[in-house]
């Protein structure tokens, strides 16, 4: 009798693939802190003008958003290490970065945290212009730097009107992750791949991985419900 | 303590303000009356650059700060010397009742965390809100937020306050709380310059009320002498439509 499936194999497939969530959630929270940084500085250069930097931010977000993703992976892979390479031979920089021992997974959180950061970079600046403008007065009026006033008062509230839009960016990411078995990274699709492989049992693997992938976005979800509702608490009026 | 000396301001080509001078002693109550986009709101925002002024001199304290070559660090000690009490309360919204009176304490002063949480709640305790230290603004009414308001001003030991229509966002029944702790304000000393659109209370808490129309002050005195015997036809006119209003 033909089997459409060899349930035994897509079973004891999932302890090796889980194995690797630690890597393909790294990579995702990881490029999701640096593309906070990105996207905060690059909404900034846009709402305060600063010239020069706001040409080549808004190129930046342009290009990225141009561009597919896996074209990004290539060009960051096997860019930078030409990059490197070109400044240790021009100008004798960078001596002690040793191109071949990078490993893929610095690449891999460096193509993600560029992608997302033009992602956020709009999400953030509309986020930080939705805060009422009395805030603003309200913290230059007892004398707060422009520093403390953003640290303390704007970013707070922003962050709380934005987590639905930068939780589902992320859970994006999670998924777009996947991609990175292409530069040698061994995530959880890597290891699904290798797996089936070896075992010839492709449909099997490819079952487990999604439903790997699945549970992971749904936990997300859930934990972006508290966060939000943690963030927002003090919208609660006198119910 | 306030001296304005020929300050102007423009929005695009508007001239909103058209040559203001002004002087306010130290302790004195001062309060701005006059008819919406007179420009009274903008004098008063100008005073801590919330608006830059286009042109003139903005002295407090003895610090002159003349608009066309204000520095940053210029502009950081006008709002050091003032404390403003804002129309839509403009409380931190993410900050409980007491750290919006504490943030200027930590952050602007560099007090320590203890010891500005007991000045906080001294202050609270003078705006009749001590027992609402944990609570966030949107749960507090506004007459309540705007008490915070003026205690959060009050926090920093400014040399002038500012008010800017502090009842004119307020259901009339909370008026009557934010009118009753601005006089108490009052009351304790502080130099103050209040825009307001409430003449009888103008009338009752100023040393001196100035009447402004069109970027320009038209008239000022003391009240007896601005509500009784006010000299130039447009003040008359304005108190008198306003009265029938009150």
């Amino acid at each position: 009798m033909e089997n459409l499936l060899d349930i035994n194999f897509l079973i004891d497939s999932f302890p090796a693939i889980i194995s690797r969530l630690p890597v393909t959630i790294g990579i995702a929270v990881g490029s999701l802190i640096l593309s906070l940084f990105i996207g905060v500085a690059t909404a900034l250069i846009k709402i305060y003008r600063v010239p020069v930097l706001r040409v080549i931010s808004a190129i930046y977000v342009s290009f990225i958003r141009g561009t597919p993703l896996l074209v990004q992976i290539y060009l960051v892979f096997y860019g930078i290490p030409k990059i490197i390479y070109y400044m240790q031979i021009e100008y004798g920089w960078l001596q002690s970065a040793d191109v071949n021992s990078i490993p893929p997974e610095v690449y891999a959180l460096l193509a993600f945290s560029v992608n997302l950061g033009a992602y956020l970079s709009e999400t953030i600046r509309s986020a930080i212009e939705s805060v009422d403008r009395g805030q603003f007065e309200a913290s230059k009026s007892i004398g707060m730097t422009p520093a403390q006033m953003m640290l303390k008062v704007i970013f707070p509230q922003a962050l709380a009107t934005a987590i639905p839009n930068l939780g589902n960016m992320f859970i994006s990411t999670i998924k777009d992750t996947s991609l990175v078995f292409i530069i040698g990274v061994i995530d959880i699709m890597g290891e699904a791949k290798i797996l089936g492989s070896r075992g010839l049992a492709f449909f099997e693997v490819y079952i487990a991985v999604s439903i790997v992938y699945w549970i992971l976005c749904i936990a997300v979800e859930r934990l972006l419900v508290k966060v939000e509702k943690r963030a927002r608490r003090y919208e609660r009026g006198i119910a | 303590m306030i001296k304005l000396e020929n300050v102007h301001k423009y929005f695009e080509r508007q001239h909103v303000l058209k040559g203001i001078d002004l002087n306010v002693q130290k302790g004195e109550v001062v309060s701005i009356l006059g008819p919406s986009g007179s420009g009274k709101s903008t004098l008063l925002r100008c005073i801590n650059f919330l608006e830059e002024p286009t042109r003139g001199i903005v002295e407090i304290g003895g610090r002159r700060v003349d608009a066309q070559s204000a520095k940053k660090a210029d502009i950081v000690s006008l709002r050091n010397s003032t404390g403003m009490v804002f129309q839509q309360y403009n409380l931190f919204k993410n900050f409980t009742v007491l750290q919006n009176v504490m943030i200027g304490l930590t952050s602007v002063k560099r007090i320590h965390k203890a010891e500005a949480k007991k000045q906080s709640i001294e202050i609270l305790e003078r705006v009749g809100l001590a027992d609402r230290l944990d609570h966030y603004p949107a749960q507090l009414s506004g007459g309540q937020q705007q008490r915070v308001g003026i205690a959060r001003a009050l926090a920093l030991e400014p040399e002038v306050l500012l008010f800017d229509e502090p009842t004119s966002s307020l259901d009339p029944e909370l008026v009557g709380e934010v009118l009753a702790t601005i006089r108490k304000v009052a009351d304790e000393g502080n130099t103050m310059l209040i825009v307001t659109h409430e003449l009888q209370f103008a009338r009752a808490i100023s040393d001196r009320v100035v009447f402004m129309e069109d970027g320009k002050i038209v008239e000022e005195g003391t009240p007896e002498q601005l509500f009784n015997h006010p000299k130039v036809e447009r003040t008359k006119q304005f108190l008198s439509r306003a009265n029938r209003n009150d």
